[in-house]
């Protein structure tokens, strides 16, 4: 069988797969695995014998291919969804002060939510964006919603319905335009955020409906930063919260603290020490954090034990690398 | 006239608290004379200017009652009210006992406000003098921000001294700057092998002064490229980028005699879509496999992608950035990175230009004044707080001041 | 149609991933799915939710908005070629009026703020400071300081200057090893993310 077969032949058996698991689910009888403790554990044993066995191989010189690696990663992040496992989770300073930072704040409070980032960045930053709503409307904070990136506005209107069929919150009959308002999203990165600092209206004359500002009786009377309690940033690069840093905290002493990609976490750091942000969530880890924070199980915790294990699986591959290289094989393979 | 009598019913109050309080207080006077609870108002009321603002606020100080202990006080809450133009009196906030100073805010500098601060008791308030009608003002100038425009003038003026100077035509002293040879030898290295390259000036418009710095170095090397007759392509993820380059490139082809190798499809607008930019780019590269990349300019996620993507073609990739937390994977992937500021250093010590080298120079005086700020400040402070010198703590007073920006 | 949409997105999840073993057509087709999609939403959202909504909408009677549509139909007569060079001048002004503004966050933000912070004495603030924070504070000002030097482009790197900044070099490399762990994590999460599209919400094979 030459090459091309066999990846047709491959192709299709994922296919046939597929097929029969989507048909399960829409069937009503797959409702998912989950693999028994003593699985878990033997699953794990079994990788980490075979990854010492490709240390082995390295050493006697016998590079693997990059395609391994990639097939590691993926086991690495898979097995974990089915495992009886559980990571705990310890909380960093940096989250504890955002927390502090919005529990202090009283009902009715106007917070502040400028959504900068994309799809593409969402499964670090959506669940942040859900707990975060889910805490302010639970404690009937007021929550108005803008976005620097075109597609920002839409993630948060998808996190506020997923948040509004909550029991809780359901309850509660949230009235939008009252408790939470989406002002969509305007062009012009930071000098939007400095327009809104003399004139909030004039950046959004209407929200992402079409409704007038003054329609809105949320946002009627928020003339600029001063009539905002607390100002909140998920980004995912710029404009983002080194932006808001500079604009907002600096310039209109905005209150404010921020969930970031785990990329862009770093750079966003040296301003907690200098007291410019409240606090930060960096990365899965950190929607993680604060989940167990705002006593909820959101997808930050569930995919924990994903992302430990593919830290291992990286750390391992880090170490296979290093003593590649020191053989001498470097741009041979890997 | 009107305040004038709110005033004195406020006054009044001082033996009769406000009528809220007083049913209250009568109820309770009813059972026992001595449940009245009579604190002192807060004297010295004083609503002054707040200063370097749009006209919106106005200060409040005053000092507190003579009841309002920590042990033992009287006091339970202090209310600011607000009378509007001589009108009605209206409470505007409620601050703690030991409060002896609050920002009234969102006024207009079209209309005067008077306060009257009261002593809240069990029994009821007890108010001060009014104080007397002021507006706010616009000020023009916020001089609690002139040691930011001191220190700006003052590097501003040295690159302006710098540039001014290499107009002149005075030789500007820049470090050699690993990796610009580099530069050559890469385009070298891809006529040689008949093979193209492929510049990427990163993903920002032409407001970011990487995406320049990444132009000005395509200028250079659009110029060995016209003597060598490679091949060139970059696509962009801006349009405004997109001109720019062509125009770049234009010019070099131009300036070194080949203007009929010139085209504009060696330009290319892909989308501004950060990873719909990354996965055409990657699509390039392992299509047409150049034997030189080039990703000067400013990069976020996309970098590792494409800087991995180049590494495995086998090309030699030169990088530059001033994201830092882009850096690591240039480091890690590409054969020579220019780290930060040593993209805007290159670029200066490549087009020789006069204000990109004052600017640089300029710059360097800025660094140096930071320098020397840090090394009195540390030593100053360790000082200080190691043996509680007092003119040391002094020095690191000072310095915090001129630094603090708010 | 709900069908329809989410095999659509596994398809094209799964077209992406195809890259990691080569380059291939349901690569490239997901591939300009992707570009052509997402061009089409930017142009989409700037004109419903800008020019249409923020600014015909609700543009009421403020002159400024005006003035920027101006600078914004001036960039457009690039499409003219005979008058291309007008759109010059908006992007002037942006050029411009981004420097001047840079100028003053980047400088107060970034380089006041933070030299103000730099201050601080090596030993820790008192009696109470720890070892911890008594290494915190020498690695921030040592760390600052180097680096500073390392980009100081007016002296060549030589004595003690050059060890200075093969000192800030190295806290440099460090910073870059600390950030590469973090972006590591950051790309796990977006596996994780896809992955658990595929798994979870396609196939329904999570619990």
């Amino acid at each position: 069988m030459n090459a091309r077969m066999k990846e047709i032949l491959v192709v299709a058996v994922l296919t046939v797969f597929c097929a029969i698991m989507y048909w399960g689910k829409v069937d009503g009888w797959m409702t998912g695995f989950q693999f028994s403790f003593g699985l878990s554990m033997t699953v794990v044993i079994l990788i980490a014998v075979s990854l010492l066995v490709i240390l082995y191989l390295t050493l006697r010189g016998k590079l693997i291919g990059r395609r391994v690696v990639f097939l590691y990663v993926g086991i690495s992040v898979t097995l974990p969804f089915f495992m009886s496992l559980s990571q705990e989770i310890k909380i960093s300073p940096e989250v504890q002060t955002l927390y502090e930072g919005i529990a202090e704040l009283p009902p009715g409070s106007v917070v502040l939510t400028a959504f900068d980032y994309d799809p593409p960045s969402a499964p670090e930053l959506q669940p942040m964006a859900e707990s975060f709503f889910r805490y302010c409307f639970n404690n009937d904070l007021k929550v108005v919603v803008i976005g620097l990136w075109p597609q920002g506005p839409q993630q948060a209107n998808i996190a506020i319905e997923k948040i509004l069929l909550d029991e809780a919150i359901a309850a509660k009959n949230l009235q939008y335009g009252i408790d939470y308002v989406n002002l969509g999203f305007q062009t012009g990165n930071e000098f939007v955020i400095q327009r809104m600092g003399s004139d909030f209206k004039s950046m959004f004359p209407t929200d992402y409906t079409g409704t007038p500002y003054n329609d809105l009786p949320l946002v009627r009377n928020i003339k600029n930063f001063s009539n905002i309690d607390y100002g909140f940033n998920l980004s995912a690069g710029y404009p983002g919260t080194v932006e808001w840093v500079q604009v907002a905290v600096d310039r209109y002493g905005l209150k404010m603290g921020a969930g970031n990609t785990a990329v862009q976490a770093p750079q966003c750091y040296p301003y907690i020490r200098s007291g410019q942000l409240v606090g930060i969530l960096g990365g899965m880890n950190g929607a993680a954090e604060f989940e167990l924070m705002t006593g909820t199980v959101g997808k930050g915790t569930k995919f924990m034990l994903s992302q430990s294990f593919a830290h291992m699986i990286v750390i391992a591959f880090i170490i296979i690398g290093n003593v590649a290289y020191f053989r001498g094989g470097r741009k041979q393979k890997l | 006239m009107s305040f004038h009598i709110a005033f004195l019913l406020l006054s009044v109050s001082l033996i009769v608290p406000s009528p809220s309080a007083q049913d209250e207080v009568a109820d309770s006077v009813a059972v026992s004379d001595s449940a009245l609870v009579v604190a002192a108002p807060p004297t010295s009321v004083i609503a002054s200017e707040h200063e370097y603002d749009d006209g919106e606020a106005l200060d409040l100080s005053w000092v507190p009652s003579i009841d309002d202990q920590l042990v033992g006080g009287l006091v339970i809450a202090y209310r600011v009210y607000r009378s509007t133009n001589g009108g009605e009196l209206e409470m505007i906030e409620e601050l703690i006992p030991g409060a002896n100073q609050f920002t009234s805010g969102e006024l207009s500098s079209d209309s005067s406000y008077s306060y009257v601060v009261a002593a809240v008791t069990t029994s009821g308030e007890f108010a001060s003098n009014a104080t007397a009608p002021l507006s706010p003002e616009t000020e023009w100038l916020n001089y609690e921000k002139k040691w930011l425009f001191l220190i700006g003038l003052l590097i501003a003026g040295a690159v302006m001294y710098f540039i001014e100077t290499a107009r002149k035509g005075k030789k500007l002293f820049v470090r050699k700057i690993a990796g610009l040879e580099a530069i050559d030898d890469a385009v070298g290295r891809a006529t040689e092998m008949g093979r193209s390259i492929l510049f990427i000036p990163g993903i920002q418009d032409m407001d970011d002064v990487q995406t320049l710095a990444g132009l000005t170095i395509l200028g250079r090397i659009a110029g060995t490229i016209a003597e060598y007759d490679t091949k060139l392509f970059m696509p962009v993820s801006r349009s405004l980028v997109m001109t720019a380059a062509r125009e770049t490139i234009k010019a070099s082809f131009q300036t070194a005699g080949r203007p009929d190798k010139y085209s504009d499809d060696m330009v290319s607008y892909v989308t501004d879509e950060q990873f719909g930019y990354v996965a055409h780019v990657d699509g390039i590269m392992v299509r047409e496999k150049p034997a030189t990349v080039f990703l000067l300019g400013a990069f976020f996620a996309e970098s590792l992608i494409l800087a991995e993507t180049g590494n495995s073609i086998g090309a030699i990739q030169i990088a530059g950035t001033a994201r830092p937390a882009q850096l690591p994977f240039f480091i890690a992937a590409c054969d020579f990175t220019l780290i930060g500021e040593e993209l805007f250093a290159a670029s200066a010590y490549l087009s020789n230009e006069p204000r990109a080298l004052g600017s640089l120079k300029g710059q360097d005086v800025g660094k140096a004044l930071a320098m020397i700020v840090i090394v009195i400040g540390v030593l100053a402070a360790t000082i200080a707080s190691a043996w509680q010198v007092e003119s040391m703590q002094s020095i690191v007073d000072t310095l915090n001041s001129v630094f603090s920006t708010n | 149609m709900e069908h329809f949409a989410i095999w659509v997105a596994a398809f094209l999840t799964m077209g992406i991933i195809s890259f990691l073993y080569k380059d291939n057509a349901w690569y490239k087709l997901s591939e300009a799915i992707f570009v052509g999609i997402s061009a089409g939403y930017w142009f989409v959202t700037l004109f419903w939710d800008n020019i249409y909504g923020k600014f015909w909408v609700g543009r009421g009677d403020d002159a400024m908005l005006y003035i920027g549509a101006f600078l914004g139909l001036l960039m457009l007569m690039r499409l003219v070629p005979k008058v291309g060079w007008i759109s010059r001048w908006p992007l002037a002004f942006i050029v411009g009026a981004t420097a001047g503004f840079y100028l003053i966050n980047y400088f107060s933000s970034n380089v006041m703020r933070q030299v103000e912070d730099t201050i601080m004495p090596l030993l820790g603030t008192d009696y109470s400071a720890t070892t911890y924070d008594m290494i915190g504070n020498i690695v921030i000002a040592v760390g600052t300081f180097s680096g500073l030097v390392y980009f100081f482009f007016s002296k060549e790197h030589k004595g003690v200057f050059g060890g200075t900044a093969k000192v800030g070099i190295f806290f440099l490399m460090i910073t870059f090893g600390a950030s590469f762990g973090y972006t590591v994590m950051s790309r796990m999460s977006l596996l994780i993310g896809r992955l658990d599209f595929l798994f979870g919400d396609w196939l329904g094979m999570i619990k």
